[in-house]
């Protein structure tokens, strides 16, 4: 009875591996390819379940997503001689897991050998333009010429490249150094005329206002003259016209104002003899000769 | 993600124990176990007892496999299943079941969580994970050319979620990174297009924009199910080697600007001070012409009410205005009368030295003319 259970469960054992061994599972994530015997037969990229004789045949799994590969960043030289450290990474997916397996077999293989790629045909394409051009709206029309290039040679390799995209393109340290002091002198230059514009601006200010106050008062210096003036005129008319009407008697009295202001300092002395109108009584009550 | 139950099969309390030809070793060792007791002593009935407590256990091992298929969908999660590895259903928050380990599983991503890459810097939370405190500013990540060939200095911060949870899972091997990756070569060529006044100040908008976009396109492509929400600048300066030659420059500008202001002080202050100047002068001379006017005016009023009186009585007025000049003019001097006929002698002897020297100043007759007038009316 004993003996019974255990074979049968021998059995069973013997069954469920050899029923293991012979199922096998694709993810979503990943694509198959069949051994048999060392030699390819079957390349399985649908996920799901699968079948394969047990021990003759194998599988070697590999990704189906799109993988990373960052290689290291190279110097290049753009066409005017202005060198460039760049930077790319590139995504690429195992395309062909037969060509892949024959031509590199790992993930590993086929990086060093993209890199090589890669960094060849950066220097191919960056050398043709110059670096205005790197930084441009044609930067991407470069990357999609990178990536084809390198499909190109990807192909071989069984893999797809999805895209070479740079991801720095910058300048060696020494050439930085130079841009830095490039851009300190444009800067001091900028701020230079900042300030000259403002010496300027403010010189021009001033001198409008100065121009307008000496306007200012010179308009109204001359309208002074002409207010005074038209005083002046009005002054003799007003005088002529009361004085004309008897000349003779504005002469007398004028005459007799003028005496008046003229001889009332007291620092005035008179030596006089007494004659003339004033003393025509003082020699005689008749008066010295009449009028 | 700290608990996830990667392919469901550690969350039931029978773990692994069913997992497919895994499940007959135990039973046989306890099997064997069991034989030797039972050859040990009390042969009979024991092997009825045997074979049900082999049952028991292969029916408890059966139960426990297909409990382990129950998962929990967090809210913040969704559940990716795969039948043989393939992609079978999506499942959403709660208790949810799928059919045992190795037909089926489970992968729950955080779809509703938005992950931040840093760029250019390392913030602090991500500094707190980092075995070894980094440099926050990473300057090999930051600093880019642009496109007049200047070099700025960028910080930015990535904001993404997953999109699409099956194609996050299926599509591309490392998301995160990719993320990281594609925003860098972006942002370097989004700058790369610009002059780096307009990075510095008004285009800071547009490069997050035209940087989220750009990204969104190339995460597409590569159909990596992540949404970008938003790419948010931190940091977008000259740097530091040059940043004191940028500052001097605003410093230069606000220069300029005070220069102005103060000629413009200068100017508010002077014209108006002037244009008052100008009306002084004018009124002043506005003054002095009805000022002249007026003195004629009454002069020539006086003149005339003097005549008026001369008209009517012209010996009388005359010899009384000559007499009242004359003894007010005599009144207030010093005078010497000479008598006549001799003056002429005594002239050239006259000591006039002596006699100025020896008058006495008078008291000052202030007689006004305005007096005559009323005299003979």
């Amino acid at each position: 009875m004993n003996r019974g259970i255990l074979s049968g469960f021998g059995i069973a054992a013997v069954a469920s591996i050899i029923a293991y061994s012979s199922i096998f599972t694709v993810s979503e994530t990943e694509q198959v390819l069949l051994l048999q015997l060392g030699e390819p037969i079957r390349v399985v990229k649908e996920p799901g379940i699968n079948f394969k004789l047990p021990l003759i045949q194998n599988v070697i799994t590999m990704e189906k997503r799109i993988l990373n590969f960052d290689p290291p960043s190279a110097e290049v030289i753009a066409a005017d001689k202005k060198r460039l450290v760049v930077d790319v990474y590139a995504r690429y997916s195992i395309d062909d897991p037969l060509r892949f397996y024959q031509a590199v077999g790992t993930e590993a293989a086929v990086r060093s050998r993209l890199s090589d790629v890669i960094n060849s045909s950066l220097r191919k394409v960056l050398g043709r333009v110059d670096l205005s051009t790197v930084l441009s709206a044609e930067r991407s029309e470069l990357m999609r010429t990178i990536s084809e290039d390198v499909n190109t040679e990807g192909t071989k390799l069984g893999v797809r490249i999805v895209d070479v995209r740079i991801k720095r393109a910058d300048l060696p340290d020494a050439n930085s150094q130079a841009v830095f002091r490039r851009m300190q002198a444009e800067r001091e230059r900028e701020a230079r005329e900042a300030r000259a514009r403002g010496a300027e601006e403010a010189q021009k200010v001033r001198a409008d206002a100065d121009r307008q106050r000496t306007v200012l008062l010179a308009e109204a210096r001359k309208q002074s003259e002409i207010l005074r003036g038209e005083g002046d005129g009005l002054r003799n008319r007003i005088y002529v016209d009361a004085f004309q009407k008897d000349p003779e008697f504005f002469t007398f009295y004028r005459s007799m104002q003028a005496y008046r202001t003229a001889m009332s300092g007291q620092d005035t002395t008179l030596v006089l003899s007494p004659t003339g109108d004033f003393f025509r009584y003082f020699g005689s009550a008749a008066g010295a000769d009449g009028r | 993600m700290p608990w996830t139950n990667e392919g469901g099969s550690g969350r039931g309390p029978w773990g692994q124990g069913p997992s497919g030809g895994g499940m007959q070793p135990p039973n046989l060792e306890e099997l064997l176990k069991r034989g030797q007791d039972r050859f040990k002593g009390m042969l009979p009935g024991g092997v009825g007892w045997g074979g049900r407590g082999i049952a028991v256990l292969v029916l408890l091992a059966v139960v426990g496999w297909l409990f382990s298929g129950f998962y929990r969908v967090e809210p913040d999660e969704v559940g990716v299943e795969q039948r043989f590895g393939r992609y079978s259903e999506t499942s959403l928050p709660g208790l949810r079941y799928h059919l045992p380990f190795p037909i089926e599983m489970v992968t729950t991503p955080k779809v509703t969580r938005v992950n931040r890459v840093d760029v250019g810097f390392r913030s602090a939370a991500e500094r707190g994970r980092a075995v070894q405190a980094t440099g926050r500013d990473i300057t090999e990540e930051s600093l880019m050319l642009t496109g007049d060939e200047n070099i700025v200095d960028i910080d930015f911060a990535v904001f993404w979620r997953i999109n699409d949870a099956r194609a996050y899972l299926f599509n591309v091997q490392q998301p995160a990174p990719t993320v990281k990756a594609v925003a860098e070569s972006v942002m370097r060529e989004v700058v790369g297009k610009r002059r780096i006044d307009d990075v510095l100040t008004e285009g800071r908008e547009d490069v997050q924009r035209e940087t989220r976009e750009s990204m969104q396109r190339v995460l597409d492509s590569y159909g990596a199910g992540i949404d970008v929400t938003q790419v948010q600048l931190q940091k977008a300066d000259p740097p530091a080697a040059v940043i004191d030659a940028f500052r001097d420059v605003q410093a230069a500008r606000a220069d300029q600007e005070r220069l102005r202001n103060e000629a413009q002080a200068y100017s508010n202050d002077v014209i108006p001070r002037a244009r008052g100047q100008a009306e002084q002068v004018r009124l002043e001379a506005e003054g002095y012409r009805e000022q002249v006017v007026a003195d004629a005016q009454g002069e020539v009023s006086r003149f005339l009410a003097i005549y008026g009186e001369y008209a009517q009585a012209r010996t009388v007025v005359r010899e009384r205005m000559y007499l009242e000049t004359m003894e007010q003019v005599f009144q207030g001097i010093n005078k010497i009368v000479i008598g006549t006929g001799d003056g002429q002698g005594v002239m050239p002897f006259l000591p006039l030295t002596e006699l100025l020297k020896r008058q006495q100043p008078a008291p000052a007759v202030n007689r006004s003319e305005g007096h005559q007038p009323e005299g003979p009316k």
